[in-house]
């Protein structure tokens, strides 16, 4: 993640909780963002989230998210289903991703595609194109993408990644050293973990409390608190 | 009793569960109700009582449905066997259809659909206790599920019903009031605009009759308003 | 039901865990989630409850009917038991008519029950060959996520146990509490991992195999038995499951009857 700040930390303490329909009392340099609309003089907010300004944009963090593919994105995928060259991968998203013979990392004879990957495997993947329908090709070709064999996967949702990313990747690193566990964060919101039983519950009860509450501040504290204990 | 009998309103104006003319019955709303859905709320209105789930957005089945411009509502509202004093029977039902069809097209007048082509969002309403004005209910509580779900929309819709009862006109008609009433107009407004987006009536209402209840509506529904706005920030604790 | 994949990452952890007597969220093999169980909570219905098992939320609700006793049990009333699940409680549950799992659901609940003895239909007549109580018992689903067979059969039992026959508004009298002269109750063990657990969630029955769900009644003896899904066990698989189900079934009926007793 490119992002360098979470909105917990830049408005800490006080998040503004808005609503859909809410109209926005903003002076006239100020730019609409995510989630907000402008109609005529007003700014309406289109969905619940909290607020954030940044500059000159202002702009609703949501409180909660289904995962939309950019182009680019990590993101991990469960094989749902097959043809003789193409697999179909979940990723979380309103439709499936395409994943062609011709973009895994393996020569595929034809015919034999179950030999790589099989229903309910799942792989790390980068989504290579969008169409503007949200139909998305994802590609397997590329640095440390590969089938994932071991591990546990766990669900977030989309918009509390950067909070579990951190600033420069610091609650991240916080989270691997609570468990002595491999992580690694797909921007579908789902979260892979590699390690011992209890090392992997340990982070998967951080990643609950940071579900829970990453709309408060303190989040850091609260999560440096569970490596105290 | 039969028709005609029932006397909606004593001497000084106050109506048989206490309220005056022009008041609401007493409603809460609570989020997050339903563990598993994407968003949920839970809406107690009078003895009314429903639940509202909301899943998705995901890829509209069967493919003939889908629309490439935006995606679909896909609203039901359904009573449960044991919301009513007589068990209704489960299957297929014309006035379930009916509302599950106006609730559709209120809330898709409001939500953001172009952002999500070939997709749907569902919408479940299931009335669990029914006491008049069941539809109101299911309308709001609706809206409540879809801002939980952080689904994008231009406001919430409220809906809120004014009737006639004994040649009175009365806010939110209880069971009694709709069962020997002469009118009912519900109606689904914007609060930030007073635009409506959901609008029956049923029964005999004068002009002048008709502009209080329109009046009384309006007013209802900014309180309502209050109560989910409320409901929401509470799931994530509140202003802080 | 849609049918969702399954993960075969999820497998494999839950054969390790398995493997170490260990569950995804903590439990010991045998502990159920926490149960939250109240009563009377749906007005219109003349018996009703809520259970809350973890994640999971249930509703029954008992309604009368009155009916024509069959002409060859003139002086016997009825009971009815429907399960249908909507789409409210799930991703995975769609509209339309009863799916088979939403009937295997309603039909094992009914047999413990009805096989208890606890609801004698005798007492159910009003005027013998005319008229007899039709006991309807309504399951209703808020939020699945696992283990909604021994929630309904919880809420079901509370609900009956609770219920006022509503004689005066069908005019045949006064109101009375229905006779229930019983208490079944079910616990359900999933296969996961290759062993048994006891009150599975929606990940483990997502990612495990087999079910069995039995229903004791007060002295122990078992009035239902039903397995479910692809899989096989053994008889001292069964066996083991079989001494767990007593120890449960009381606790959860102690349960029910101090929640009678607190009404």
């Amino acid at each position: 993640m490119s992002e360098d700040s979470t909105p917990a930390e830049k408005n800490s303490g006080a998040a503004r909780l808005v609503h859909p329909g809410e109209r926005l009392n903003v002076s006239t340099d100020i730019v609409p963002g995510h989630g907000i609309r402008q109609v005529g003089e007003d700014f309406v907010v289109m969905r619940m989230g909290t607020l954030r300004e940044n500059g000159k944009t202002i702009s609703v963090d949501p409180l909660s998210s289904r995962y939309v593919p950019r182009s680019g994105d990590l993101v991990v995928g469960y094989v749902e289903g097959m043809t003789n060259n193409i697999w179909f991968l979940d990723i979380g998203a309103s439709f499936n991703a395409i994943l062609p013979m011709s973009l895994a990392p393996w020569k595929v004879e034809f015919g034999a595609v179950r030999e790589h990957l099989n229903v309910g495997e799942a792989v790390l993947c980068r989504i290579q194109e969008v169409d503007e329908t949200h139909s998305a090709v994802a590609t397997m070709k590329g640095m440390g993408l590969r089938k994932l064999k071991s591990g546990l996967l766990e669900e977030i949702p989309p918009h509390i990644i950067p909070q579990v990313i951190g600033k420069g990747g610091s609650m991240l690193q916080t989270l691997k050293d609570l468990g002595q566990t491999r992580i690694v964060v797909g921007q579908n919101g789902r979260v892979w973990l590699d390690g011992d039983y209890s090392g992997m519950s340990k982070v998967r009860a951080a990643l609950k409390m940071v579900r829970e509450t990453a709309h408060l501040p303190g989040l850091k504290e609260r999560v440096n608190a569970l490596t105290d204990e | 009793m039969g028709y005609g009998d029932y006397q909606c309103m004593d001497e000084n104006g106050i109506r048989e569960d206490g309220r005056k003319a022009d008041e609401m019955r007493p409603v809460e709303i609570e989020c997050g109700v339903i563990p598993v859905a994407d968003g949920s709320a839970y809406i107690k209105w009078g003895k009314n009582e429903a639940i509202a789930a909301v899943y998705g957005p995901m890829e509209a089945h069967p493919r003939k449905i889908q629309r490439q411009d935006r995606a679909i509502l896909d609203v039901r509202y359904n009573m449960a066997p044991f919301s009513t004093s007589d068990r209704i029977r489960p299957g297929f039902n014309r006035r379930s259809r009916e509302i599950s069809k106006v609730t559709r097209d209120a809330l898709e007048s409001v939500v953001d659909l172009e952002l999500y082509p070939r997709s749907k969002i569902r919408v479940e309403i299931e009335i669990i206790c029914a006491e008049a004005g069941t539809r109101c209910c299911g309308i709001t509580a609706a809206s409540v599920a879809l801002a939980d779900a952080g689904i994008p929309m231009s406001d919430m819709v409220v809906s809120v019903a004014a009737g006639k009862c004994n040649g009175i006109v009365l806010m939110d008609l209880n069971k009694p009031e709709d069962n020997y009433g002469e009118a009912d107009l519900p109606m689904g407004i914007l609060p930030m605009t007073d635009e409506l987006v959901f609008l029956q009536m049923d029964g005999d209402l004068s002009m002048e009759e008709f502009q209080l209840a329109w009046d009384y509506n309006i007013k209802a529904a900014h309180e309502v308003h209050a109560i989910m706005v409320e409901a929401l920030k509470k799931r994530y604790g509140g202003d802080i | 039901m849609a049918i969702p994949i399954i993960p075969s990452l999820l497998r494999n952890n839950l054969a390790e865990l398995a493997a170490d007597n260990k569950r995804l969220d903590g439990r010991s093999q045998f502990s159920g989630r926490d149960i939250e169980i109240e009563i009377d909570c749906l007005h219109n219905a003349e018996g009703s409850c809520r259970v809350r098992m973890g994640d999971t939320i249930v509703l029954a609700g008992v309604k009368f009917q009155i009916m024509t006793p069959y002409p060859d049990r003139p002086t016997q009333g009825g009971l009815m038991t429907s399960a249908e699940i909507r789409p409210v409680c799930g991703p995975n549950w769609e509209p339309g008519p009863p799916s088979e799992e939403s009937i295997e659901m309603g039909r094992v609940v009914d047999r413990g029950i009805r096989e208890s003895g606890c609801i004698d239909t005798n007492e159910l007549c009003i005027l013998p060959g005319e008229k007899a109580w039709q006991v309807i018992l309504d399951l209703f689903a808020v939020s699945d996520d696992g283990n909604m067979f021994d929630a309904f059969a919880l809420a079901a039992i509370a609900a009956l146990r609770t219920a006022i026959v509503p004689a005066e508004k069908f005019d045949v009298g006064e109101d009375y509490k229905l006779p229930v002269n019983g208490t079944p109750i079910m616990a359900s063990y999933n296969k996961v991992g290759g062993r048994f657990v006891y009150d599975a969630n929606k990940r483990e029955e997502l990612g495990g195999d087999e079910r069995i769900h039995i229903t004791l009644g007060d002295e122990g003896h078992v009035h239902s038995l039903q397995k479910g899904l692809r899989g096989v066990f053994t008889a001292e698989e069964f066996t083991e499951i079989m001494d767990n189900a007593q120890i449960r079934c009381q606790e959860l009926r102690q349960m029910v009857h101090e929640l009678e007793g607190s009404k």
